[in-house]
């Protein structure tokens, strides 16, 4: 028997101490269409390729607003990421609402990873199959998470998820020097949407799939779908 | 692992024929797996040390900090699955909060690491639960001064001067021991130093990626008994003692940018692609 | 009519008998829960002025009319840069001081930021407390407390007050109980309005404090000499005196002193 026993929960490790459960929900990620994050010092932004299921249907929302101050882009299963998102913009109301108080967006990373974590040490659910990139402007400035199904999340100046993915990134460390130091936010939506064309097989650009969200200093979370994308084409 | 396949290592809670628990060794070989993590007790407080391997250019320097602080005076750093880790430290400040609503004064470290121990434990006893990929390096001072544990996946809690878990454990516990060994006890601000020193050093069996060191302290003196980390000058201070104790090459240096890109190109190619293509933090 | 409140809109005793409590398994009178303070903290008093905020409470504690204890500090720093003021009940006080330790030590947990972008502000401490104590009243189970938060926050003075009603308000002075009647308008004859605050320096808002104390140390039967300042200044940061003592104090016949009762001056 050449079966993978130790791979049916999440509750079992590996003789090597690996939980396979967990590994494979990283790969749900790599089912979802690819988005790209990315910071420079003052802004914040994500971009996102859409998928339809066929010619008929609408496409997939990809960016989900949690606050004026923060939102996300996700790769993976939707239903999953409309929890966590749920679960954010709940955490976001209820600092305003006892604090005062912007969520800051390290908080949201670690809310996060902590929910997260729980899935991953009992029996009967599963992790969550969704991999987010987390955008925001905070007390402290621009940040940009990855969160993983694994309960890890960590702050990136850039960063991409989904398929191909790998493209998206490799291009972001080549220009990383270059898109930390822009000034105005459209030329940081220029490089993001440079770097999502390096994750792209077939597909082409259209106002129908491309998405876009961007977050910054004196600028609140704006998404930008459709006709509002043409400009960055 | 001769018993691998005879089904005994399926469940936890379960013991095979001889004895043993086997997701509990399981356990333990995720922190095998980890980055190293070091404690060292010193006459007046203690440290605390980690080596964060980087494995992308893209991820923001000194940001992603892996050590945590349980109560205001307790420290706390693991290796193995960082994310247990918080899960266990979340239940620590529980505890650490509730002592403190009860008694109106901080937990005594010694109690906590009671129920640390516990509560590990009893991840132990149960087939609908994991035990801790983790193994915790944790202290502080109380009124009775310095403390140090570690708490490993089966709930052992031990008092130690100087602990080492992770990859590089073997080599740090020899240096510690050398350290250690002296007559007089360290002092806080000696110990920065060389717990900077013991993670360059242990490195050496990771050597192929790229690191930053984290170091902490609980100081009666420097911090005011509270936990802080070790930063600015300090910080500097420390990592070039260690580079010279160890002449290791200069790892995480931003000013010389050229070789940065040049060994971040690299590093780009071989480590963050990684298995998956996942950047990540051990 | 029935005049006894205890009776209206339930069907009358004579007619339909005594009501069953057992049938609701409700108790023979209604649960009750705080109803009066017992030891109390009196007056806070606090203004603004030109770089920061002032405020001062004394540290007596008093059972009914005895001056039971005579050194309560009830002014709590959080952070660098607020103070929290409390007057009333001095057990519901020292809860709200640990509710407070307890929030600077979650804000202290994975906060890379907690010197400083992320540090604590007044406003966060204001609104949590307004939370708590609206929480409260709305449980029918108040804590029996006004509160004056002050601090610095993004350069600007804050100063807010919320009481056991959860009610909330600001002004450039402000000050709770006793104070609110005595010490209130001898602060407001330095600062009246929001654009006084800029004509009025530390050294006179310190003695406007000063002699606000004094006032109400002479007419309040539940103060005490001694009394707490806390100074919050955009360049000095949160200074908080300790043990200080009314002074230049007059205890001369009321005829013989000038500005007093109905004597013209």
């Amino acid at each position: 028997m050449f079966r993978n026993n130790y791979d049916g929960d999440t509750v079992t490790f590996s003789p090597t101490g690996r939980l396979f459960q967990v590994e494979y929900a990283l790969e749900a990620i790599k089912q979802g269409s690819v988005t790209v994050g990315l910071r420079s010092k003052n802004h914040a932004v994500l971009v996102a390729l859409k998928r339809n299921a066929d010619e008929l249907s609408s496409y997939q929302k990809k960016i989900i607003k949690c606050d004026t101050h923060m939102g996300l882009s996700l790769a993976g299963l939707a239903p999953d990421a409309r929890v966590l998102s749920n679960y954010l913009r709940q955490q976001c109301n209820y600092s305003q609402l006892v604090y005062n108080r912007k969520l800051s967006v390290e908080k949201a990373g670690h809310l996060l990873s902590d929910k997260a974590q729980r899935n991953t040490q009992s029996y009967g659910g599963r992790p969550y199959g969704v991999g987010l990139l987390i955008i925001g402007y905070d007390n402290s400035g621009a940040h940009l998470l990855e969160f993983q199904p694994s309960g890890n999340t960590l702050e990136l100046y850039g960063t991409a998820i989904g398929a191909r993915s790998q493209g998206s990134k490799t291009y972001l460390e080549r220009v990383l020097d270059e898109f930390v130091d822009v000034q105005t936010s459209e030329e940081l939506i220029k490089f993001g949407v440079e770097a999502l064309r390096q994750s792209l097989k077939d597909e082409t650009l259209t106002t129908d799939n491309l998405s876009i969200a961007i977050v910054g200093k004196d600028l609140p979370f704006t998404l930008y779908d459709g006709e509002n994308v043409s400009s960055f084409l | 692992m001769t018993s691998i396949g005879t089904g005994y290592d399926l469940s936890n809670s379960v013991f095979s024929p001889d004895g043993r628990n086997f997701q509990v060794e399981y356990a333990v070989k995720a922190v095998e797996n980890g980055a190293t993590s070091i404690g060292i007790k010193c006459s007046d407080g203690v440290v605390f040390a980690v080596e964060k391997l980087i494995t992308s250019k893209l991820l923001v320097p000194r940001k992603n900090v892996k050590i945590q602080t349980i109560d205001r005076h307790v420290g706390c750093v693991y290796s193995g699955i960082i994310p247990d880790g918080r899960y266990l430290v979340n239940k620590g400040r529980e505890e650490a909060s509730s002592f403190k609503s009860l008694y109106s004064r901080p937990i005594p470290v010694p109690s906590l690491a009671d129920r640390m121990g516990q509560y590990v434990a009893a991840h132990t006893l149960y087939n609908s639960v994991r035990p801790f990929g983790i193994t915790a390096i944790f202290g502080g001072i109380d009124s009775d001064g310095p403390h140090l544990y570690m708490l490993e996946p089966s709930g052992t809690c031990w008092g130690y001067k100087g602990a080492a878990t992770g990859k590089g454990r073997q080599t740090a516990k020899a240096e510690l021991e050398k350290i250690l060994d002296k007559e007089t006890e360290l002092t806080t601000e000696e110990a920065i130093k060389q717990a900077a020193k013991v993670i360059y050093m242990a490195h050496e069996d990771n050597k192929d990626k790229d690191f930053e060191l984290e170091i902490s302290w609980c100081s009666l003196e420097g911090t005011k008994g509270l936990h802080k980390f070790v930063t600015g000058q300090q910080l500097e201070d420390a990592i070039e003692f260690a580079k010279k104790e160890t002449s290791v090459a200069d790892f995480n240096d931003s000013d010389d940018d050229e070789d940065d890109n040049n060994d971040a190109n690299v590093s780009s190619d071989d480590e963050a692609v990684d298995r998956d293509g996942d950047i990540n933090i051990e | 009519m029935n005049h006894d409140p205890f009776s209206w809109g339930r069907p009358s005793d004579e007619t339909y008998g005594a009501y069953d409590t057992k049938i609701a398994q409700a108790p023979a009178f209604p649960k009750m829960n705080t109803t009066q303070p017992i030891v109390t903290g009196t007056s806070v008093i606090s203004m603004k002025y030109n770089n920061g905020v002032i405020i001062a409470a004394d540290n007596l504690g008093s059972y009914g009319s005895l001056l039971r204890f005579t050194n309560v500090e009830r002014l709590i720093p959080v952070g660098n840069s607020t103070v929290v003021g409390i007057s009333g009940d001095i057990s519901d006080m020292q809860h709200i001081e640990d509710l407070l330790e307890e929030m600077k030590t979650e804000n202290n947990y994975d906060n890379s930021y907690v010197d400083d972008e992320e540090a604590l502000k007044p406003s966060y401490v204001f609104e949590y407390l307004a939370t708590v104590m609206y929480n409260r009243r709305s449980k029918m189970n108040p804590l029996w407390n006004a509160i004056i938060v002050a601090g610095m926050e993004d350069k600007k003075p804050f100063l807010r007050y919320v009481n056991l009603l959860g009610v909330t308000y600001s002004s450039p002075t402000l000050a709770t109980g006793f104070g609110a009647h005595l010490a209130l308008p001898l602060m407001r004859r330095v600062v009246d309005r929001e654009d006084d605050i800029e004509k009025t320096t530390l050294e006179v808002a310190e003695n406007t404090i000063l002699e606000s104390m004094k006032i109400l140390y002479y007419r309040d039967a539940r103060s005490s000499r001694k009394f707490s300042m806390a100074i919050i200044d955009n360049d000095q940061g949160l200074i908080l005196k300790k043990g200080l003592q009314v002074e230049n104090m007059s205890w001369e016949f009321a005829k013989n002193i000038r500005g007093y009762g109905t004597q013209k001056v």
